[in-house]
């Protein structure tokens, strides 16, 4: 009876200890730092491979890039990050274009045991314009398996530097064995990224390709150093590089437990820390944006020209499920959080914060991301295709016209998004606001009149006297998808189209658009780079899904395959844009994709986080960001007492039940 | 004697585990391929030079099954080559090694697991004598309706409920997570131990009651009563030692799988142990991880067969293995 009482009240003080709901040790509520949390956990943190964008956001803020874009102005605009000065870029008369950059000569690499691989007791070194040619090799060799590899073979020997390295290691352990650096340096390196000094280095280009300068701006091409690569090899327990990253950024790797928690710390060797006297682009908060930043509060006074950055660190939570997370964020333990569809409602009213959520201090921060979701009919189709001729045109022309892209995105995405008139969204060089796309209003008289032009008489194939039937081919066999996909075949059979969706296994669907077995798909596509290019080359000829490519229409038209070679080099400006015009102009008649809708992010911000605005390319911020600690831990207080009553009432209820049968065990027991 | 017995049934056990082995390599490529492994890997936009690369990195461009210019080096031979020499290797979805995995896993599950064995035990096992002591009294009643109620629900709505209510409602305890720092881990074991413990006490009640209402009816309980014992010595002396059989045959089984964790609990609550691994594999296409998670638990099974088996003999000298 003794140990049980001991036991009760062992048990009374654990649930003591225990209640709180703060998922944070105490000591953590001084501190500067900013609580995000995380669904799915980063595949690699290499930053040669990291191409999504839970990868991008911690391999972000600890490789700082050679570019960047501007924090605040839009449309977007490169800035130097690494370099002291934008690339200098010069044509050659073969056609080649070389790219002259300069780093900085006050960086270091963040602190790392692994310098002492190159000398004995460092822990870090200068950052030297090796390490960028080091990186782009990396990039070349095919053990490190880089997912833009195609992208840089653009690079001058680069192609050449990947089969001498195979070559070179086929079937030989001794070479495979070798330091990484001295393995490169066997196969001779890239033949056209030359070293010119300590900060100094050129890369040829065999052809124009003036987009090399976004790729400037991401990961894949920043700084890495050698010696990281060559220690952290998975082997004698230490760590593999994709989860030890060494960088030049801002913020450090302090943890990294992917499945449970990532922590960023301030770094203290980031030339910005350093050198705050330096007052370098990238490393201080900047004075202009655009003509609204101001009143949202992301040109404030406090801190425009300070030192970045203002976080002592981030701390990444895993939460997989979207419910507990979105909870956590409105009782204050995660700073900033997507909506959830759950509660769109109770947050935002007409586009505009909730009352409730007025009244919280929330910040609601929207962007149009750089995106397009569209309909691609496959133009290999003898019936959808350029095959069936005008026919086919009249017919694609015909079901463009009744899909009706805000109805869908208002039932399916609370209405986030704008419509699409055009390949080219918001904040690209090349979008036209006033632009309407004739064939992308719903007109349904236009769309049967079209239709019977085709020879399908209110949508009657004269094949069979049936009504003409297509297939719609995905790899989504959700529920949830098959009603986004029935909102399509419903506004098809408006017009008589009997449309069947194929929902099938992605392995299955992936293979039929392998095989070409396909008629109509949905897809998205989000920019890498903030250049009409990036989403005109979708409907290129040469980037056809048969040759590999992510053009899934298959579509291929002489005309506009020239107008895009000579748009894609070209500068931006009136002749750029009288390109892209034409090349819209070619789409809207042929239509080989309804453009559906850019998505628009919603972001919910609590009232003591500074400095939010979203970016909308993959290139980190937070080293804008700031937290009001003492007005975070009030509110958290605030909203997060415990209540007791029901605990009072359970054990109430309790001895209510129990005392009678206590009464009767005593009974029985006599 | 007991020699041959374990023998015999390690060979059995080894011959399902066999079975099990073949039958996920056939079920998991029937809905997947390599491509879709290495696509999930490297992301939607790899180019597909880089998959196919991946594909010969991860060794998944070998012939699923048959080779006949070299029999051994097809991707099932490999994939019985590494599980029977216990080389489990990297992960696909991410290149860890699954060993390291499985080493970082195995805390968090049992801070879960054994809290939640210790006390759901016990307190089932107290309840039910309870409710055997005072049967057809209004607390038997009563404490059967809440046990069948309580196995009719769902685990899923124990823990979104316990989440709402504990959790968010009442803000008692954090609605997920993990920390394993001593400062702060009770506050996140608390909510999913109250539901794991909540979730299988209508099971647990149900069937250790039907187990003592039975043994005292017993003629060796009877005798106990008429030498004069009390009540509580008998349901402790006679009924529950007598009755350990049954007890033993839900214990032991369980026992080998604290270490492979809840799959709903962890994935619900964020705890990062095996069985949210388990999960994460199967969303992540990652067969290398859930093929070593299988191949674990379907061995602790077998483990945990053959020691109930030797626990019945301990505990009841009328057991004989043979």
């Amino acid at each position: 009876m003794r140990d049980a009482r001991v036991a009760a009240v062992c048990l009374l003080v654990c649930l003591g200890v225990a209640c709180s709901n703060n998922p944070y040790p105490d000591s953590d509520d001084k501190e500067r730092v900013l609580y995000l949390n995380y669904q799915e956990a980063p595949k690699t943190l290499d930053p040669a491979v990291a191409y999504s964008t839970v990868d991008h956001m911690i391999v972000g803020p600890v490789f700082d890039t050679l570019l960047q874009y501007h924090f605040l102005e839009r449309p977007y605009r490169l800035i130097p990050g690494l370099l002291t000065e934008m690339p200098e870029v010069t044509p050659r008369d073969d056609g080649r274009v070389i790219f002259h950059l300069k780093l900085r000569d006050d960086l270091l690499f963040q602190d790392d045991p692994c310098f002492a691989l190159g000398t004995p007791g460092a822990t870090t070194r200068p950052v030297v314009a090796a390490d960028v040619a080091f990186q782009l090799m990396r990039l070349a060799d095919p053990k490190v398996n880089s997912p833009v590899a195609p992208t840089m073979a653009r690079i001058a020997g680069f192609e050449e530097f990947t089969a001498r390295l195979q070559k070179l290691r086929e079937g030989d352990q001794a070479f495979m064995a070798r330091r990484i650096d001295a393995q490169y340096a066997a196969a001779g390196g890239i033949d056209g990224v030359r070293v010119l000094g300590p900060t100094e280095l050129e890369i040829v280009l065999r052809e124009a390709y003036p987009q090399f300068r976004f790729w400037l701006a991401m990961e894949f091409t920043a700084p890495v150093p050698w010696e990281a690569v060559a220690y952290y090899d998975g082997s004698d327990g230490r760590d593999k590089f994709a989860e030890h990253p060494v960088g030049t950024g801002p913020f450090r790797l302090a943890l990294y437990d992917k499945r449970l928690r990532i922590e960023l710390a301030r770094n203290p060797n980031w030339h910005g820390v350093l050198h705050p006297e330096a007052h370098a682009p990238g490393a201080v908060y900047p004075a202009e944006g655009e003509p609204d930043d101001a009143a949202r509060g992301w040109l404030d006074p406090a801190y425009v020209g300070r030192p970045l950055p203002f976080l002592d660190r981030v701390d990444f939570e895993l939460d997989k499920e979207d419910i507990p997370a979105f909870t956590k964020f409105l009782q204050g333990y995660y700073d900033l959080s997507g909506i959830i569809e759950e509660s769109f409602d109770r947050v935002v009213h007409q586009g505009r914060l909730s009352p409730e959520m007025q009244r919280l201090d929330m910040q609601l921060a929207k962007a149009v991301e750089p995106a397009i979701y569209y309909i691609g009919f496959n133009m290999r189709d003898p019936v959808v295709g350029a095959a069936a001729g005008e026919r086919g045109r009249k017919l694609r022309q015909a079901m463009s016209l009744v899909i009706d892209s805000q109805a869908f995105m208002d039932i399916f995405l609370n209405g986030r998004g704008i419509a699409a008139q055009s390949v080219i969204p918001p904040g690209i060089f090349g979008y036209e606001e006033t632009y309407l796309n004739p064939y992308r209003r719903v007109d349904l008289e236009r769309a049967k009149a079209l239709l019977r032009e085709a020879g399908y008489p209110g949508g009657i194939d004269p094949k069979t006297g049936k009504p003409l039937h297509l297939t719609f081919d995905t790899g989504d066999t959700s529920a949830r998808g098959r009603l986004r996909y029935q909102f399509f075949v419903d506004a098809w059979s408006r017009i008589g189209v009997n449309v069947e969706i194929a929902a099938t296994a992605y392995n299955q669907f992936q293979d039929k658009v392998r095989r070409g077995a396909y008629q109509l798909f949905m897809w998205g596509w989000v920019a890498d780079y903030p250049d009409p290019e990036n989403f005109l080359f979708l409907l290129w000829s040469e980037s056809a899904r048969s040759a590999g490519g992510p053009n899934t229409a298959e579509f291929s038209d002489p005309r506009f395959d020239e107008l895009f070679l000579k748009m894609r080099d070209a500068p931006d400006g009136p002749e750029r844009f009288r390109l892209i015009q034409q090349m819209r102009g070619i789409l809207e008649t042929e239509r080989p994709w309804i453009e559906l809708f850019h998505p628009e992010s919603y972001a919910l911000i609590h009232g003591w986080v500074h400095n939010a605005k979203p970016l909308g390319m993959s290139s980190s911020t937070l080293k804008y960001r700031d937290v009001d600690v003492r007005l975070r831990a009030e509110k958290r207080a605030e909203w997060n007492r415990p209540v007791t009553w029901p605990a009072w009432a359970l054990l109430g209820l309790a001895v209510i039940v129990i005392a009678p049968a206590v009464r009767t065990v005593r009974k029985r027991m006599r | 004697m007991i020699v041959t017995y374990l023998l015999r049934r390690v060979l059995y056990g080894f011959a399902t585990v066999l079975g099990v082995l073949l039958l996920l390599f056939v079920l998991f490529f029937l809905v997947t391929t390599p491509d879709d492994i290495a696509r999930r890997a490297l992301g939607e936009k790899a180019p597909p030079e880089a998959l196919a690369q991946w594909k010969v990195n991860h060794g998944y461009d070998k012939p699923r099954i048959w080779n006949p210019e070299a029999p051994t080096d097809t991707m099932l031979a490999e994939h019985f080559k590494r599980m029977l020499t216990f080389n489990f290797g990297n992960s696909d979805a991410d290149d860890v090694a699954i060993t390291r995995r499985l080493r970082e896993g195995v805390g968090p599950s049992l801070s879960l697991a054994l809290p939640l064995f210790l006390l759901d035990l016990p307190l089932a096992i107290a309840l039910a004598l309870l409710v055997a002591l005072l049967r057809e009294t209004y607390v038997d009643r009563l404490g059967v309706a809440l046990c069948v109620l309580g196995m009719s629900v769902s685990v899923l709505l124990y823990i979104v409920g316990g989440q709402y209510v504990l959790g968010k409602a009442l803000r008692w305890f954090p609605i997920s997570g993990f920390d394993p720092r001593p400062s702060v881990i009770l506050r996140f074991l608390a909510l999913p131990v109250a539901v794991g413990v909540m979730s299988g006490l209508g099971e647990g009640v149900r069937f250790y009651r039907t187990v003592f209402v039975e043994e005292v009816g017993r003629d060796h309980v009877r005798t106990a009563r008429a030498k004069g014992c009390g009540e509580g010595r008998v349901m402790i002396w006679h009924v529950l030692r007598n009755a350990l059989i049954p007890i033993l045959t839900q214990v032991v089984i369980a026992i080998p799988f604290l270490f492979t964790g809840s799959l709903l609990l962890e994935s619900f609550f964020g705890i990062p142990g095996l069985g949210a691994l388990t999960v994460d594999a199967i969303n992540n296409n990652d067969f290398a991880t859930l093929r070593t998670m299988v191949y674990i638990g379907s061995l602790l099974f077998i483990l945990g067969q053959i020691l109930t088996d030797l626990s019945y003999a301990f505990v009841d000298p009328r057991v004989r293995l043979e």
